[in-house]
């Protein structure tokens, strides 16, 4: 029996361990391809969920685009000059005994809307003498070009000199950049 | 012929490879004929020898058949150089016969010698120990020192008779043959075919055939007396058919042994073997016929039974001479059917190999040369372990390269970090826009526009409605909610004026829930400002209304009720609405500065 036990350790064992070595690195080398490559699907995935969300989101905002460039156009101009020019602009197109602009003024510290939101603002308060109609249509002219402006206090009373015009005071937030 | 060195002069891989040889250059792992006794080969080639002559017979397994073997010349004991010649006869018989193997089994007639145990020794729990102490270290176990080992070969004999003076004898013959079957072996490893050998005494082995020879009931004490050209072998039984003793008588260049006489009953006599049944054995040609009678003499009253082989199953016509310890070791596996062969010493004798013991047995270090059977097999079994260890590794990588290629050819797996951080740097991008519009979206939502606040008031009191309208304010406060992402704000329009009869209805109708939220959702359809809609949970509009009546009221006709004229309205109204938007509402302004 001086055979066995090398036939045993050489015809056996040896390729056991062998075997055992070329599957156990065989399944090491996969466990970490696998590792890595559910790692990269994870990270695919998660780009394409990343793509999906960009395309959704850019057809979004790509719809808004337009608006935010005017957005940020008339809120990058200062406020009293916006004001001023569509006023002039408005005031071009309406008649004058119907529309005058009485007062304007730029109060300091906040109020109304702006003690609600941390974005930087300013307050404006304008005055006019107009009818109510051209009044009407001259707000909307002026916070169609200014939607920044909020409204804040809005009166209006019987003029003394006029029947057909009225006393308009208003005073806007005007949100800032 | 490859040299083979010996195992323990080897390292295990030495070993191995060494073993890996033999299973590939021999025929060891397929023929299991390498690893049998001779006596259970299907081919069996007796040799016997007697000192007068040598005999060679084939006997044949699978058919029964005795035929002449290649003639063997008493020579090759001394002269090995005769030996491959007869070598080369007893494969080429082999190889006639169509047999894989050769058994090939030397008689030992010529010599048997007894020699007395140790009396120390004399223990017949030991008898397995001693059997194989014997064969390796004689002098341990044999009373006489002088003995050799080199010469002579030596084997126990069991008495298993009780009562026995001594447990066992030992047998001895010398290794002349030895050489001559080495010889053959080697012959039959060169030539990959297996020649396995045996020796056996031819008289012991012939005690064998007593059952045979006694067929009524055992009762008395039996002699068995076998005489062979240069030896008489005296065998003594008790009335259980057990063997008590075994003496030899050598001729000494006579035919018989000259104290045959005197040595059979003065033996019988100090055995206390009262009348005995003698058994007188005709073995070959060359017995005495004399031998009989001269017995007889010191036995008048016995019968003295002269075996004759032709009523017995160990007579072959074919043979011409009887041989009988040829036909005993051909049929050694079947026992007789007789009272005799169910006596201890048969059974043990037949079952546990005492008679056809081995006296030159393959040499420990030849032997030890080539693995065993098991290891054979265990060898033969490596291969197919190592080529399925390898299927297995193989499967094993290709299960791996399947996976690993199946891995590689998805898109994810050209995928890297730098791809990711991209997409990711876009979302990002996107997201930030988009809240940044967001929030812009909200701070300049139209939750608070003086045009709608003036259609507001028109949708209130359209033209000819009866109401003479003297102020109207409108303003928005906002409700301070630390900690909260949006806050929400209340709008409040406050109107005074002047109302003529039909206007108090209205003014009532205006004060409800549903009056009011009628009003402010025309607002929204008509302008589209979505501040004025009531269906929204988290907005509220409350009114409040007070009429009194107008002092300076002057009752008129109405065809002379001028709309600016205020003592044609007959009641003064104060109108208050306040409309509410929570936090939670859509149009609340968020806390946070644009990001």
């Amino acid at each position: 029996m001086f055979y066995r036990q090398s036939i045993i350790i050489f015809g056996f064992a040896l390729p056991a361990v062998v075997c055992a070595a070329v599957v156990g690195g065989g399944i090491f080398l996969k466990g970490k391809a696998t590792t890595s490559f559910q790692e990269k699907q994870a990270m695919y995935k998660a780009s394409e969920a990343n793509s999906i969300g960009s395309q959704s989101i850019e057809k979004e905002i790509s719809k808004k685009r337009e608006h935010v460039e005017h957005w940020n156009t008339q809120m990058g101009r200062e406020t009293a000059n916006a004001i001023a020019s569509a006023l002039k602009e408005i005031g071009d197109r309406l008649p004058p005994k119907e529309f005058q602009q009485t007062a304007v003024e730029y109060p300091n510290g906040a109020s109304g809307f702006a003690t609600a939101s941390a974005q930087p603002s300013s307050q404006v308060k304008l005055s006019f003498r107009a009818t109510y109609r051209s009044m009407q249509r001259a707000f909307i002219e002026l916070e169609t070009l200014m939607p920044q402006l909020q409204l804040q206090e809005l009166k209006i009373d019987p003029s003394a000199s006029s029947t057909s015009t009225m006393n308009f005071s208003v005073t806007y937030t005007a949100w800032q950049k | 012929m490859v040299a083979y060195q010996h195992p323990s002069g080897l390292n295990p891989l030495q070993r191995f490879r060494q073993a890996g040889a033999i299973l590939r250059g021999t025929s060891r792992a397929a023929n299991p004929a390498w690893y049998l006794n001779a006596l259970e080969l299907d081919l069996q080639l007796h040799l016997r020898v007697d000192g007068n002559r040598a005999d060679s017979w084939l006997f044949d397994r699978r058919t029964h058949a005795w035929t002449a073997g290649p003639v063997l010349d008493e020579a090759c004991a001394l002269d090995a150089t005769l030996i491959p010649a007869f070598a080369e006869e007893v494969l080429a018989a082999a190889r006639k016969a169509g047999a894989p193997a050769i058994g090939l089994i030397l008689h030992l007639a010529d010599e048997f010698a007894t020699s007395e145990l140790k009396p120390e020794l004399d223990n017949p729990g030991a008898l397995t120990e001693l059997r194989t102490q014997i064969e390796n270290d004689p002098k341990a176990v044999l009373d006489d020192s002088s003995v050799t080992a080199a010469d002579n070969s030596w084997r126990l004999v069991p008495y298993p008779a009780a009562g026995s003076e001594a447990i066992a004898t030992t047998m001895c013959v010398s290794r002349r043959w030895a050489a001559f079957l080495d010889e053959l072996r080697r012959y039959g490893e060169e030539k990959n075919f297996p020649i396995v050998t045996r020796a056996v005494s031819a008289p012991l082995l012939c005690l064998l055939a007593l059952p045979d020879l006694k067929l009524d009931a055992v009762n008395r004490p039996l002699i068995a007396i076998l005489p062979y050209p240069r030896f008489t072998l005296l065998a003594f039984f008790n009335e259980y058919g057990d063997l008590r003793l075994l003496r030899t008588l050598q001729h000494r260049g006579q035919r018989r042994p000259t104290n045959l006489r005197h040595a059979t009953s003065t033996t019988a006599a100090a055995l206390e073997l009262a009348d005995p049944e003698i058994f007188l054995f005709h073995i070959g040609d060359s017995a005495d016929p004399q031998l009989a009678a001269d017995v007889q003499v010191v036995f008048p009253a016995t019968s003295i039974h002269e075996v004759d082989w032709q009523n017995t199953r160990f007579a072959e016509p074919a043979m011409g001479t009887n041989f009988p310890e040829l036909l005993v070791a051909a049929h050694l596996a079947t026992p007789a059917e007789t009272p005799l062969a169910a006596a201890h010493t048969f059974a043990v004798f037949r079952s546990e190999g005492w008679a056809s013991q081995d006296l030159l047995p393959i040499p420990r270090e030849s032997a030890e040369l080539y693995p065993g059977r098991g290891e054979m097999k265990l060898l033969h079994l490596a291969k197919f372990a190592r080529v399925g260890f390898a299927a297995v590794a193989a499967l094993a990588l290709v299960w791996v390269m399947m996976g690993m290629i199946a891995m590689v050819r998805q898109p994810e797996w050209a995928f890297n970090a730098e791809n990711s951080q991209i997409g990711k740097q876009r979302l990002a991008m996107v997201t930030s826009e988009r809240t940044r519009i967001e929030h812009w979206d909200n701070l300049l939502e139209d939750r608070s526009k003086a045009w709608a606040s003036m259609e507001l008031l028109s949708s209130l009191f359209p033209p000819k409605s009866g109401v003479l309208t003297k102020t109207f304010s409108h303003s928005i406060r906002t409700q301070s909610a630390p900690a909260q992402a949006k806050t929400g704000f209340v709008k409040e329009w406050k109107i005074t004026g002047l109302a003529r009869e039909e206007t108090m209805e209205r003014l009532a109708l205006m004060s409800t829930r549903e009056g009011i939220s009628a009003i402010f959702n025309e607002v929204a359809s008509n302008t589209g400002n979505q501040a004025y809609r009531t269906d929204v949970g988290s907005r509220s509009v409350v009114v409040n209304v007070r009429t009194l009546e107008n002092s300076g009221f002057k009752p008129a006709p109405s065809e002379e009720m001028l709309d600016l004229d205020e003592t044609t309205y007959p009641f003064s109204f104060d109108l208050t609405i306040t409309q509410r938007f929570e936090s939670s509402d859509p149009m609340a302004v968020k806390a946070s500065k644009a990001p």
